[in-house]
C-alpha cells in the first residue's frame, strides 16, 4: 500500500469526524445511524464504530441478523470521506472505560460543526451515552468524497 | 409514529446534510450522505443523483432505502423509510432541483462537471422521529407563520405596492423598495440587478445593507447563483449557502486533477458569510427585466413563505421598472417633438471626440479642491479615478461624452434624447435602460467622486456639476 492510500485511511480515525452506519435486515432493507466514534488499533484490519444505546435498536437487531455494516467517515468542513465495509465480529454494550474515548469525539466532532456554523450545544444535546461498541472486519474500504472518483476501492 | 413530511419540512432546507443507507442484490449495506433531500408531496421525496454511484447502482438492484434527516433548529432526527419508484430527468422537478445544483456548480466554476443527472423519486413508507436522538427534548419553536406576522407582511405588501405606484423615478423606486422589504420584512441586505440584453449582463442598480461596493458589480447571464437565476428565470432559494457550496468546492478538489481548465471561482456578491440566499428573477412575461437578491446570516432565513411574498413583490418592481422605462421614453417623444416646435437648438448627433490630439484636457470647477484626474481607457471603455477604478462600458462612455462635451463648449445641460442620438455611445434601439445607466453613473460617483456629479434636472434631463478642477486624459 502506498504512502497516499495509507494517509487516505487513516483519514477515517481523524477526530472530529461524522460518523454513519448503515445495515441491512435479513430481507435486503437497509437502516442507518449516526455513529459517535471510531477505534481501530490494528491499522483498519478491524473497526469499533460507538452508537448511542438510544438510536441503534434497528442497528443492532439488523448486524446480530446479518452481520453486514457498511461505515461512512466524512468530515463536514470539507466532505472528504471514506467508507468501509465488512463483517460483524462484536456487538456488545461499551464498557465505562470507553466513555471518556466516546465523549472526546463527540467534543471533536463538535469543534468541526462549530467551525462550519453548527452551535456546540447543538451537537453536545445529541444522545451519546451509553453506547453499543461494535466491532467489524474491514473488508473493503472505498473513497466517498464527492466526485468523480467516489467509489473507488482504496483497499 | 409516521409524521405528516409538511410538519418537518425544515429537514428538506439542506442546512445539515441527510444520510441515505441503501443494500445491493446480495444484502450489502451503503451508507453516505445526500446533497439535497427535495420534498415533493407528502407522500415523495426526491433525492439530487449528480454521479453515477454505488447508491443509484444498489436502487437499480433493490429499491429499499433508508434515509435520516435532521431538523436544523431543533436537532431532532427522523428517519424515512423509502421505496425507489422512478429516475427524472426532465420536467419541473428535474428542473427545479438542477437549477440549485447549476448555481452552486457555477459559483464554484464546476459547471458541466458538477450537474444534476437525475432526480430520484422515492415514496415515503414511514416517517418517524428518532426517540431519545437528543438527550434533552427538542426546543418548542413554532415554524407556524403567526397571523400577527401574515398581517405585518400583508401591510407590508400594500406599503411596497403604494410606493411603487407613487415613484416617479427608478431611483426612488428601487430605494423605497428595498428600504421597504428591511422595515417590513426584515430583508436586511438585498440589491436589485438589472438586465442588459445587448452585453447578456445584471448589473446592480440598487442595494441595502452591503455598504457602498454593491453598486455597479456585475454578473453574466448564467453565471453563478444570480446569474443562474437570470438565465433560467427561476425563482431560486438556497437556505444552506454554506453547505452546499462546501460540497461544490469539495467535488470541485476531487476533480481538479482531470480537468486542468476549471474556471476561477466566482466571488460572492454581498456578504462574505451569507448563509442562505433568495434571489428571484424580474419578469414580465418571459421578458427579464432583472434579479432581486436577499441575503442573511442566518441558514434558515427565508422559507418557503419569503419566497411566496417576495415573488410577489418581485412582479410588482418588474411592472414599475418598466412602467419607468416606458415613461422615460414617452417623455422624451415629448420633448423631442416640443423641440421641433420651438425649433430649439438641437444638440449635434456625432459630436466629435474629447481632445484626443491634446490627451490632458481640464473641466473647471472650485479651484479650491484639489484636481481630480479622470482617465478614459477607450480598449476596455472603462474609467478611472486617481487610477482607481469608476465605471465601465456605456456608462463609462455617457461620462465621457458630456466631460468632453462641457470642457469644448462649457455646457452642462444635457438630455437623454442626445445620448440615444449618439450611436457611438452603443445603446440598443429599444429598451436601452438609459435610465438606470445614469441611475448606475449617478451612484458611482456618488461613492467614488463626489466632487463630480449627475444630478436630474427634469424628466429626461440631467446637469453635469463639478466642485473641483477635473483633468481629463485618454488612453
Amino acid at each position: 500500500m502506498d504512502r497516499m492510500t495509507d494517509a487516505r485511511l487513516q483519514h477515517c480515525l481523524t477526530p472530529g469526524l461524522s460518523i454513519l452506519v448503515g445495515t441491512v435486515d435479513a430481507q435486503g432493507t437497509p437502516a442507518c445511524c449516526r455513529g459517535i466514534a471510531v477505534a481501530s488499533d490494528d491499522n483498519l484490519q478491524t473497526l469499533t464504530v460507538y452508537v448511542p444505546v438510544a438510536t441503534s435498536h434497528e442497528t443492532i437487531r439488523n448486524v446480530a441478523l446479518t452481520r453486514r455494516i457498511a461505515v461512512a467517515a466524512s468530515n463536514p468542513a470539507d466532505n472528504c470521506s471514506t467508507q468501509l465495509k465488512g463483517t460483524t465480529t462484536d456487538a456488545r454494550l461499551a464498557r465505562e472505560d470507553e466513555a471518556a474515548r466516546v465523549r472526546r469525539a463527540l467534543d471533536a466532532f463538535a469543534d468541526v460543526l462549530d467551525r462550519v456554523g453548527v452551535a456546540r450545544r447543538l451537537t453536545r444535546s445529541v444522545s451519546h451515552w451509553p453506547a453499543f461498541a461494535i466491532t467489524m472486519r474491514v473488508e473493503e474500504v472505498f473513497e466517498q468524497t464527492p466526485g468523480p472518483q467516489a467509489g473507488c476501492r482504496l483497499r | 409514529m409516521t409524521v405528516p413530511l409538511s410538519d418537518i419540512w425544515r429537514c428538506f432546507q439542506g442546512v445539515i446534510p441527510s444520510i441515505i443507507a441503501t443494500a445491493d442484490r446480495n444484502g450489502v449495506p451503503n451508507v453516505t450522505y445526500l446533497s439535497q433531500v427535495h420534498l415533493v408531496d407528502d407522500r415523495h421525496v426526491a433525492l439530487s443523483r449528480q454521479f453515477f454511484n454505488k447508491t443509484s447502482r444498489n436502487l437499480d438492484e433493490n429499491p429499499a432505502a433508508a434515509a435520516e434527516v435532521m431538523d436544523p433548529v431543533t436537532f431532532q432526527a427522523y428517519r424515512l423509510r423509502l421505496r425507489f419508484l422512478r429516475s427524472e430527468r426532465s420536467g419541473p422537478l428535474f428542473q427545479t432541483m438542477a437549477m440549485r445544483i447549476d448555481a452552486i456548480a457555477s459559483h464554484t466554476g464546476m459547471t458541466g462537471i458538477f450537474r444534476l443527472i437525475a432526480a430520484d423519486v422515492f415514496e415515503v413508507l414511514a416517517a418517524e422521529p428518532v426517540e431519545g436522538f437528543l438527550a434533552e427534548p427538542p426546543a418548542d419553536v413554532s415554524a407556524a407563520v403567526s397571523l400577527d406576522g401574515a398581517r405585518t407582511e400583508l401591510r407590508g405588501l400594500s406599503w411596497v405596492s403604494q410606493r411603487i405606484n407613487r415613484a416617479t423615478d427608478l431611483d426612488s423606486l428601487l430605494s423605497s423598495v428595498l428600504q421597504a422589504l428591511e422595515e417590513y420584512f426584515g430583508f436586511s441586505h438585498s440589491a436589485v440587478l438589472l438586465y442588459d440584453e445587448a452585453r447578456q449582463r445584471l448589473t446592480t442598480i440598487a442595494s441595502r445593507g452591503f455598504g457602498p461596493t454593491g453598486i455597479g458589480a456585475e454578473v453574466a447571464v448564467g453565471d453563478g447563483l444570480i446569474g443562474t437565476v437570470a438565465r433560467e428565470r427561476r425563482v431560486l432559494r438556497l437556505p444552506s449557502l454554506e453547505a452546499d457550496l462546501r460540497y461544490g468546492r469539495a467535488v470541485r478538489r476531487e476533480s481538479a486533477g482531470g480537468h486542468g481548465l476549471l474556471q476561477a471561482e466566482i466571488p460572492l456578491p454581498g456578504l462574505p458569510d451569507a448563509q442562505s440566499v433568495l434571489a428571484i428573477p424580474l419578469t414580465i412575461g418571459a421578458q427579464l427585466v432583472g434579479v432581486i437578491t436577499a441575503e442573511d446570516r442566518d441558514p434558515m432565513r427565508f422559507s418557503e413563505w419569503d419566497e411566496t411574498y417576495l415573488t410577489v413583490i418581485a412582479n410588482q418592481i418588474a411592472l414599475g421598472i418598466d412602467r419607468m422605462i416606458a415613461r422615460d421614453e414617452a417623455a422624451e417623444g415629448a420633448v423631442s417633438e416640443a423641440e421641433s416646435e420651438s425649433a430649439a437648438p438641437e444638440p449635434g448627433p456625432e459630436p466629435p471626440p474629447p481632445a484626443r490630439s491634446d490627451p490632458r484636457a481640464r473641466v473647471e470647477g472650485r479651484a479650491s479642491r484639489p484636481p481630480r484626474r479622470l482617465t478614459f481607457y477607450k480598449g476596455d471603455e472603462a474609467i478611472f479615478i486617481d487610477d482607481e477604478y469608476l465605471i465601465r462600458n456605456v456608462p463609462a462612455k455617457i461620462l465621457w461624452k458630456v466631460l468632453g462635451e462641457s470642457q469644448r463648449t462649457g455646457r452642462t445641460e444635457f438630455s437623454n434624447r442626445e445620448l440615444r442620438l449618439d450611436a457611438s455611445l452603443g445603446l440598443p434601439a429599444v429598451k436601452d435602460n438609459l435610465e438606470s445607466r445614469l441611475i448606475l453613473l449617478r451612484h458611482r460617483l456618488e461613492e467614488k467622486c463626489p466632487d463630480l456629479q449627475i444630478v436630474p434636472t427634469g424628466r429626461g434631463r440631467f446637469a453635469l456639476r463639478s466642485d473641483a478642477p477635473l483633468e481629463l486624459v485618454e488612453r
